[in-house]
């Protein structure tokens, strides 16, 4: 075989492989759909004093105050929407009404619900702070849990639950009683309805179920039935991470907007990124890391469009608008 | 007098001397990650004699001290890394 013929081999293989890169980078890497967004301000720094925090690992927004889980200060604090301290609530332990180590949060029907990633409980407050109940117990049994990460509330006051540990989302009703789960108990799996450390659940105005699917790096969603309805995230959503549009190294949390549209904290890429209800990459916003951790850790959106994000790093939360 | 105030003393220093617990070093990797850190340390705080946990997340490592008398395995420490998700790299030991 002749060099030329041996170079024209090698050029081939090449131009082919770079078809196929091209062809990969159309169908798995979208462009966004959506107008970006700007950031407005932040607030906070490291400390135990009002306002500043240790550890911010969760966010809700609700009525003009934004609420935010102060992990190693075992509290949660409230702001205006400015970042105007309010208030604070929790004290360390693992008493009726403590808090160990406090990770998402959700708000319904003026209760603001506590994932305790320590207490192995879902704690419950009213928005002043006061104590009204706490749901589950360690263990991996049904409503029992091993390091909830979060916790999605349905119109009707039912409880997703996502379930670090036991590798599984569990359906609760309002009083903790065991509904159904999806994902085997303890058994990691990267196919449709299962999980690999699911950190975070919202529920959809329409009775959606969205999964951060933590280490799986992608979102699942289910129907109001328990059907599984779809997932995304990398190519064929299972467990492909990467720093591309659409796909994710670790999502921690996620929020349904307003109009419908999911907002997923996209921890190890420093970002948000924004999704249509189908999956439809939107856009991507977030800060790099200036320390040795990640910033975007915890999202919520308030009724105007308005984003909150924990800036887990830096130890503030950050307000973004989308661009006019 | 001074002799036997000072005795005493000595005697609680040495005690408290040889009171005195270990300090266990633990690499590992992933510690960027908060619901990776707290399931290290939720776990780390359920074994009977561990008395601080500072997690170094720039260093990537734990660092656990404990009670004296008593000790953390290699085999221990493997089982509860890989409980909590992660790869076990070493340890290593000085007293307090």
């Amino acid at each position: 075989m002749t060099r030329n013929k041996v170079l024209k081999i090698i050029g081939a293989g090449a131009a082919s492989l770079l078809a196929l890169l091209f062809i990969a980078w159309l169908a798995w890497v979208p462009f966004a759909e959506g107008p970006g967004y700007v950031f407005v301000t932040a607030w906070g720094e490291r400390g135990s004093a009002p306002g500043q925090f240790n550890d911010p690992t969760g966010i809700a927004v609700h009525d003009g105050e934004v609420f935010v889980s102060d992990a190693r200060n075992a509290r949660i604090q409230v702001f205006d929407l400015g970042g105007r301290f309010k208030r604070a609530f929790g004290t360390k332990g693992d008493d009726p009404g403590q808090l160990g180590r406090p990770m998402n949060l959700a708000i319904a029907n003026n209760e603001l619900y506590v994932a305790d990633y320590w207490n192995n409980r879902i704690v419950v407050f009213g928005l002043d702070g006061t104590f009204r109940r706490a749901i589950g117990r360690e263990g991996k049994g049904p409503g029992e849990f091993n390091a909830p990460g979060g916790v999605g509330v349905a119109s009707n006051g039912d409880l997703y639950v996502a379930d670090f540990y036991n590798q599984r989302v569990q359906h609760l009703k309002p009083d903790g009683g065991f509904v159904s789960q999806w994902g085997q108990t303890g058994k990691i799996g990267i196919w449709a309805g299962e999980f690999n450390y699911p950190t975070d659940v919202a529920v959809a105005h329409d009775g959606s179920v969205y999964v951060a699917d933590g280490y799986n790096d992608r979102v699942q969603v289910f129907g109001w039935d328990g059907k599984f309805l779809r997932k995304w995230g990398g190519p064929f959503g299972m467990n492909i991470h990467g720093p591309f549009n659409g796909w994710f190294a670790t999502v921690t949390s996620i929020a349904v907007g307003p109009d419908g549209n999911v907002f997923a904290a996209d921890f190890y890429n420093d970002r948000v990124q924004k999704f249509r209800p189908d999956g439809t990459f939107l856009t991507a916003f977030g800060t790099p890391a200036a320390g040795p951790a990640h910033t975007a850790i915890a999202v919520d959106v308030a009724d105007d469009g308005t984003v909150y994000v924990v800036n887990y790093d830096a130890n503030r939360v950050e307000k973004w608008r989308p661009r006019e | 007098m001074k002799r036997f105030l000072i005795l005493p003393l000595l005697f609680f220093w040495s005690l408290a001397a040889f009171a005195a617990g270990t300090q266990y070093t633990l690499r590992v990797d992933g510690l960027a990650c908060p619901y990776c850190a707290y399931g290290i340390e939720k776990k780390l705080k359920q074994i009977e004699g561990v008395e601080k946990i500072d997690v170094d997340l720039k260093k990537g490592i734990v660092i656990v001290d404990v009670a004296e008398g008593v000790a953390l395995t290699e085999s221990q420490m493997k089982q509860l890394f890989k409980d909590a998700g992660f790869t076990y790299r070493g340890m290593e030991k000085k007293p307090l």
